[in-house]
């Protein structure tokens, strides 16, 4: 008997290890019609990107985050895209054959799109062969934002703005049903009819959300559509895991020549990164872009170091001394100008802390002597916030300090605009507390809420530090970690945070993005966070929102911001600035703000 | 027969330690785990959303329905659709678990070889300065951190600051029929085997040099010493083999985590897409559809290998009876 237990655990163990020689850890990946390379590439121009994150799924109606973006923008095809190179960042037609033709009251938009635009091969469509891409699908991938099947991250950019949209979704998202406001007018037309007006249309038809899907891949795959991607974009999607994804070139791209003088070229700018050998010549120009999602730092930076490995990186915070030789003007070592192609560039969103102004402690409690005394305490807490020491300890002093809550990447920002809310007056907080009655003993205490961890708790006793020196009592301030971004952004969702700290990316250049978090209608759950309800802001936002751009609607912006800053609402805010770098042997301009990947399609690799 | 019989009446006493573990696992993820709601749902939600998420995520049940449900998930291997990627659980463990295995089993087997080698030596050599240094260098290995050692090794062997001899990331040792490019898997294999070997060893070796020290004060050693057997019948037939006992104990019981668990950091800092990487993404993610396969099967990989154990024991001592 024994023998034979012997015998049998030594069989276990031999087909354990021939199971495990024969296993195909990628063969639930592989798209069927895609021949697939070996790991090495023979003769391929291969490209190796880095992010510091991952992406959960590359389904457009759920690429929320940065990470997903990237991948769906270089897969999918979207109606409008960002030029290459021009900055302030400017839109241009991808999928789109022009600019829409919008009607005179705004509410009209008719869109042609390109002919003979082919999604890729697949085994979703008849014979496995990529069809053209037509109006309808841009109007199915509109549309399944509001199905509810699919879990749309995207649908707040749509509804209530789309004529008949929001009742098609009540009514059950019957695809057999047309909807008014969303018409292929014919196989290349598409014709939008809104609401209100809404300027900010264009951008969302630049977003991953709006990438267009193919209905037949979409139901052939079901939920794993979101793994199993099928687009018109200029990458066909290889495999995909934790790790990294493999993007092969789409041979069906388009053959439209890159013309770098209408992308925003700039030889001051852009000659040290050789883009210009490339004009003239239709993208993708590489074989193979991996793209490898890498959240440890250090094991990053060796990557990119190494040579053979990823070739461009964001530069870590703890790299930054490696890096840095000087702060103002940001200069890199000698070493790394060698060895690498570096830019810097002012992040499209930025960091904030604010008040939850329905909190009766902080915020608006309906009694006008308390609100008066609450509104002294906010500012009070604003004045000691010193954002200067802040940029230094955390953010190298790289990062840009500005007032209210108009970033300095969108254009309607205003360099001019006063200072004060974003200097420290440890003297003049002091004063504003006495003069209001507030003394140490009735203080109310400050809860800090945000997500746990060692740099946020680093954040909090850094501003305990600030309030101290205004007198606030430190042991009424209290640390409130939450053991993750999703319990942190319940007990925002629900009102639980009288005093937070966040950070804002934009999903366009325009400041309506950031402004719409102060608007009365969208407090919590929604994106006004800070539950701010002020008639005033509210009116003068609704008036703006509407309004093409202009100088007028600039000019109500920076009063909508005068509004915020008066009010105390937030403790805002720094645009972190970022340092990129990639090696010599790659021909690109990286940006990993609002274009969100864009640019990849224009990557060229030195043989 | 005997052995059929304590295997079944072993595995159906293994259900409540299985209930027991996916219970307190189930009710941690519930009650602390994150909520999602707000992370699956765009940025102005209306209630309705936020109802209708709720129901999709499962939250509007009571605990034990949903309990329930993952029972019934766990009977049939279905633990539906992750969250961390559009696939569905058991298809991501199926592509996972072979990349952590291929990944983690050189080092677990020469982590237990080396060590039970180098313990027998300084077990032999008992309080001379053979003991001594391997002794010194086992705590060495245990008293620094695994990060730090996969830091430093990456560092050492794979940057371009040090011997940039071994690839810093990757696992590109599959062809395209998905066999095993022997070359390639020395290449990425190597570093991470060293620095789970290298942690490995400190630990194991002070534990089997503890046991085998033991052994050796036995009198039928000190017999068999008499006796004048040589060194290594003494080593291998007097002593190891009766204290294969712990030996399989510790070696057995580190399977479940090997197989379901794989190497989190080693995964994540070498970019390799285990098993691991994914239950840190889960866990992060608070995707509760990966976490309670993980739990689960680790849970009943336990019950397995107590049974193996047990009938392993009855192998090397046939004093032990399958009662």
């Amino acid at each position: 008997m024994l023998k034979i237990i012997k015998i049998s655990i030594l069989l276990l163990f031999l087909v354990a290890g021939v199971s495990c020689t024969e296993s195909d850890s990628t063969e639930t990946l592989q798209q069927e019609p895609v021949k697939k390379l070996d790991s090495k590439y023979p003769g391929k121009k291969v490209y190796r990107h880095s992010m510091d994150g991952t992406p959960t799924t590359l389904d457009p109606v759920r690429a929320a985050v940065i990470y997903s973006n990237f991948v769906v923008l270089n897969i999918f095809d979207t109606l409008y895209s960002y030029k290459y190179l021009a900055r302030p960042y400017e839109l241009k037609p991808n999928l789109a054959t022009s600019m829409p033709d919008v009607s005179e009251d705004g509410l009209t938009y008719t869109i042609n799109i390109k002919k003979g635009v082919f999604f890729h091969d697949d085994v979703s469509f008849e014979n496995g062969v990529g069809r053209e891409l037509v109006a309808q699908d841009v109007i199915y991938s509109i549309q399944r934002h509001f199905d509810k099947q699919f879990q749309s991250q995207g649908a707040w950019l749509f509804a209530g703005r789309i004529v008949g949209l929001d009742d098609w979704k009540k009514n059950g998202s019957d695809y057999s049903q047309e909807i008014e406001g969303l018409q292929a007018i014919d196989s290349h037309t598409i014709q939008i009819k809104l609401i209100e007006p809404y300027p900010q249309l264009i951008y969302t038809l630049a977003m991953g959300f709006t990438a267009v899907v193919p209905r037949e891949a979409v139901e052939h795959y079901g939920v794993e559509f979101g793994s199993k991607p099928v687009g018109s974009g200029p990458f066909i999607l290889d495999s995909f895991n934790q790790e990294k994804a493999v993007l092969f070139a789409n041979p069906k791209f388009r053959k439209e020549s890159l013309d770098l003088a209408y992308e925003g070229y700039n030889e001051e700018k852009h000659g040290f990164t050789g883009v210009k050998a490339l004009d003239g010549l239709a993208p993708p120009y590489i074989d193979v872009m991996e793209i490898h999602f890498v959240m440890e730092t250090s094991s990053r930076w060796n990557s990119f170091t190494k040579g053979d490995e990823i070739q461009y990186t964001t530069v870590p915070k703890e790299k930054a001394s490696t890096v840095i030789q000087s702060k103002k003007p940001l200069t890199l070592y000698p070493e790394i100008v060698e060895k690498y192609h570096h830019t810097f560039m002012v992040e499209s969103g930025f960091v904030y802390s604010g008040f939850d102004m329905s909190n009766p402690a902080f915020g608006i409690t309906g009694d006008p002597v308390q609100d008066e005394k609450n509104k002294a305490l906010r500012c009070a807490i604003r004045k000691s916030f010193n954002w200067d020491q802040r940029n230094r300890a955390f953010y190298f002093n790289l990062g840009t300090v500005f007032p209210g809550a108009i970033t300095p990447s969108v254009m309607e920002f205003d360099p001019d605009f006063d200072k004060e809310s974003i200097t420290v007056d440890i003297e003049g907080a002091k004063k504003l507390l006495a003069d209001a009655g507030w003394t140490p003993e009735s203080l109310p205490v400050l809860e800090y809420h945000s997500t746990g961890g060692t740099l946020y708790r680093m954040f909090y006793e850094q501003f305990r530090g600030f309030l101290k020196k205004i007198g606030y009592p430190v042991n009424k301030i209290k640390f409130k970690p939450y053991p993750s971004f999703g319990a942190f952004n319940k007990a925002l969702k629900n009102g639980q945070t009288p005093y937070f700290s966040l950070a804002w990316g934009l999903d366009y250049p325009d400041a309506e993005n950031t402004l719409q978090l102060f608007y009365g209608p969208n407090h919590a759950p929604g994106s006004n966070n800070f539950n701010y309800m002020n008639p005033e802001f509210d009116k003068k936002f609704e008036e703006a929102k509407i309004m093409q751009p202009s100088p007028e609607r600039t000019k109500l912006y920076n009063e909508l911001n005068q509004i915020l800053v008066e009010d105390c609402v937030a403790v805002s805010g720094l645009a972190r600035n970022r340092i990129y770098l990639w090696h010599k042997d790659t021909i690109m301009f990286p940006d990993r703000e609002i274009l969100g990947g864009f640019f990849a399609k224009y990557v060229d690799v030195k043989n | 027969m005997d052995v059929l019989k304590f295997a079944i009446r072993k595995l159906l006493g293994g259900i409540p330690l299985i209930l027991g573990v996916t219970f307190i696992a189930f009710l941690l993820m519930v009650y602390f785990g994150p909520d999602l709601t707000y992370e699956k749902l765009g940025k102005n939600p209306t209630p309705e959303e936020i109802a209708e998420i709720r129901h999709q995520l499962g939250y509007d049940q009571p605990f034990l329905t949903r309990y329930g449900t993952y029972l019934k998930q766990l009977v049939t291997l279905d633990f539906g659709y992750a969250d961390i990627r559009d696939l569905k659980v058991s298809d991501i463990l199926k592509e996972t678990m072979p990349v952590s295995l291929h990944l983690i089993i050189p080092g677990f087997i020469l982590g237990n070889v080396i060590a039970v080698i180098l313990a027998l030596i300084a077990a032999y050599h008992r309080s001379s300065w053979v003991d001594k240094l391997i002794m010194t260098g086992s705590v060495i290995g245990m008293s620094i951190s695994f990060l730090i050692v996969i830091i430093v090794f990456q560092l050492i062997f794979s940057s371009s600051y040090g011997l940039g001899w071994f690839p810093v990331r990757g696992w590109e040792v599959y062809d395209a029929d998905g066999g095993i490019i022997w070359l390639e898997y020395l290449k990425y294999v190597t570093v991470p085997t060293l620095a789970t070997v290298f942690v490995a060893l400190g630990y194991n070796t002070r534990f089997y040099r503890a046991v085998l020290v033991e052994e050796m004060t036995k009198d039928h050693v000190r017999t068999a010493k008499a006796f004048g057997h040589g060194t290594k019948a003494l080593l291998f037939k007097g002593v190891l083999k009766n204290a294969m006992v712990p030996i399989i104990t510790r070696v057995m019981f580190s399977i479940p985590l090997v197989v379901v668990s794989g190497s989190l950091l080693i995964e994540s800092y070498f970019g390799i897409p285990g098993v691991g990487k994914v239950t840190y993404d889960a866990i992060l993610a608070g995707d509760q559809n990966i976490l309670k396969a993980i739990v689960g099967l680790t849970a009943v990989l336990f019950v397995i290998v107590l049974l193996l154990t047990d009938i392993l024991y009855r192998v090397f001592d046939p004093r032990v009876e399958l009662k």
